[in-house]
């Protein structure tokens, strides 16, 4: 029963992702987050050199080309026709510009609002012509849809490229996660505003766990699996609503310890969990004197670290609250252990 | 059916995500925000459902509407695809506009949203800027980040993402004037300039004068918590 419904839903929740193997799935374009860029900026850096480097790809993106602004439509500073003609501004500038078809962004904010502008222009054309003709007025350029998944107008996330691509990144992995348990932590934004965008839906999405199987990891499952992280824009942004985000935290991270004391890494998708995930654990310790010890990574920066690369130089492991050692250690991965914790995370 | 209601219905955001709720419950019982606060997605769809002004009003000067966290979960789960978090989006322009945002704790931090992620993208073009992660407002991120915030020019070098570069792509870099300029305009000719002013306006009329605003803004950059600044007393 469980199995037939699982593969119900994930026959029901496909979607196509260009591989480096096929027509113009080499070029892409993408959109820089606003979350990453202040709170992790080294997980872009990482996956940039992943795409490049290890994938061959081309990657553009416009000096001009801006935030989707999605943080401050959740944020209430702008509106909803706001965010339609940003959308288009940007989609214009990568393909006018640039010259792109194909266009991933690193936050998954980014990813379900382009992905709710796209379907506004499908259902509502009348919302179509308001976004060509004030985007015409206010910047002078012309609308343009991508249709990146299987021809249809559509945008996809940069863990989906990497997930499309993970045989080969696999392969190349100097180290494997067997042995490893671990589980995947889906940002809502990724899975639940359009579980029809998210491979296997909001139930089984496969985009984390396909990676992380690739690499060789035991999945373990547990009860808050698919609760929120707590981000929830103004509730992290201001501290004195944070209680919110670190209660969150720590709902899911007792299910998890309870179910599997033995699993301490979960791999995300979405910029705000990939922070707060790891930094609520530190609020925990410190009031409720309760320590997990769940590394948290993000779906770079984890195949970085299988692949290779520095985990402080490259990987951007430096800030972390829970310390990455131990997971370095049991995975095989060397670091300079001549240096101390503190050196090895700041080089000036 | 009030004037309030009306006003609301015609927002693009309200018919999105009101279809007509049977008041299950089911949205409550997944909400992450209703877990920890005195706060509940079906309450809000009933009250809105009710179309009526009052209760409406109420809802509009209080803390509930604030504490969403914006995660559609329970959109994912709703039997009638109804969409509260976006009736939620709604019924803060609502409020704002209004200036009922003023009138409750959680609705007052709409300045810091208004002067943070507004501001932000008219002069920058990004929502978020790597000096607002500071030590002080972030103390969960730990020494470790602490070190990271004062030599940060420096680190991101190190790591290969190098910020403030002009004319150039990559992260944090700075946005050419013409491309902002369009941006702007966008801000304005879609209402998002008008309900930032709102804001700005609302607070003024609430706490007094701007001088006043000015206080409560520099209460919260420089104690991290708004609760620090006593709302003066205008009887
Ligand atoms: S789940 Fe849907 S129908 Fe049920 S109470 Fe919530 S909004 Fe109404
Ligand atoms: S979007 Fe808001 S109302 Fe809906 S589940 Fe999340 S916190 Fe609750």
């Amino acid at each position: 029963m469980k199995l037939a419904g699982k593969n119900q839903a994930w026959e029901r929740h496909q979607k196509h992702i260009p591989t480096i193997d096929e027509e113009g799935g080499k070029l892409w374009g993408c959109f820089r987050s606003c979350f990453l860029q202040s709170a992790a900026p080294y997980t872009e850096g990482i996956g940039y050199k992943i795409l490049k480097n290890d994938l061959g790809m081309e990657l553009r993106e416009a000096p001009g080309h801006t935030s989707c602004g999605a943080i401050g439509y959740h944020g209430d500073v702008s509106n909803l026709e706001t965010q339609m003609v940003v959308a288009a501004r940007n989609f214009s500038v990568a393909h006018h510009e640039l010259g792109v078809d194909n266009l991933f962004s690193f936050c998954v904010t980014s990813f379900a609002n382009y992905t709710e502008m796209i379907k506004l222009w499908e259902e509502e054309p009348e919302w179509r012509e308001y976004t060509e003709k004030t985007l015409k007025e206010t910047t002078g350029r012309e609308f343009w849809i991508p249709h990146v998944s299987g021809g249809r107008p559509s945008v996809v996330h940069a863990s989906d490229v990497f997930f499309a691509n993970r045989e080969k990144l696999a392969a190349k992995a100097k180290y494997s996660l067997k042995g490893v348990k671990a589980v995947d932590h889906i940002g809502c934004h990724y899975g639940k505003i359009f579980p029809g965008e998210c491979l296997g839906g909001a139930e089984f999405p496969q985009v984390l766990v396909g990676l992380l199987e690739a690499f060789g990891a035991e999945i373990v499952d547990y009860p808050e699996r698919r609760h929120c992280c707590g981000m929830g824009f103004r509730q992290c942004a201001f501290p004195e609503n944070r209680d919110y985000t670190a209660s969150s935290v720590y709902k899911k991270l007792k299910s998890l310890k309870e179910a599997h004391p033995d699993c301490h890494l979960i791999l995300t998708n979405c910029p705000g969990c990939t922070v707060f995930l790891d930094a609520e654990q530190g609020t925990i310790k410190e009031v409720l004197e309760e320590e997990f010890n769940v590394s948290i990574l993000d779906y770079a920066q984890l195949t970085g670290l299988l692949l290779g690369y520095d985990p402080f130089k490259d990987c951007g492991l430096n800030a972390k609250v829970v310390p990455i050692e131990p997971l370095l250690d049991k995975i095989g991965i060397p670091y300079d252990k001549s240096k101390t914790a503190e050196e090895r995370r700041r080089p000036f | 059916m009030g004037t309030l209601f009306n006003e609301l219905k015609q927002d693009i955001l309200y018919q999105h995500g009101m279809n007509a709720c049977l008041n299950c419950g089911v949205c409550t019982a997944v909400c992450p925000a209703a877990e920890f606060n005195d706060y509940s997605p079906r309450e809000i769809m009933n009250i809105v459902q009710s179309e009526d002004d009052e209760q409406i009003e109420d809802l509009l000067k209080s803390d509930k509407i604030w504490y969403c966290g914006q995660c559609f979960s329970c959109k994912t789960r709703c039997p009638r695809g109804n969409n509260t978090a976006s009736v939620v989006l709604a019924l803060r322009r609502l409020s704002i506009r209004h200036g009922y945002f003023a009138e409750s704790e959680k609705g007052r931090q709409q300045l810091f949203a208004k002067r943070v992620f507004g501001e932000n993208v008219l002069k920058r073009g990004y929502t978020l800027l790597a000096e607002n992660i500071t030590p002080a407002h972030f103390p969960e991120l730990g020494e470790n980040w602490e070190y990271y915030y004062e030599h940060r020019a420096e680190m991101r070098q190190w790591w290969d993402v190098p910020m403030d570069l002009e004319n150039s792509p990559g992260s944090h870099r700075m946005i050419p004037e013409k491309d902002l300029d369009e941006v702007r305009r966008i801000y304005q000719k879609t209402g998002a300039i008008a309900l930032m002013d709102a804001v700005e306006k609302g607070m003024e009329k609430k706490l007094g004068s701007k001088a006043e605003v000015e206080k409560y803004w520099q209460t919260w950059l420089e104690t991290g918590d708004s609760r620090n600044y006593e709302i003066p007393d205008r009887q």
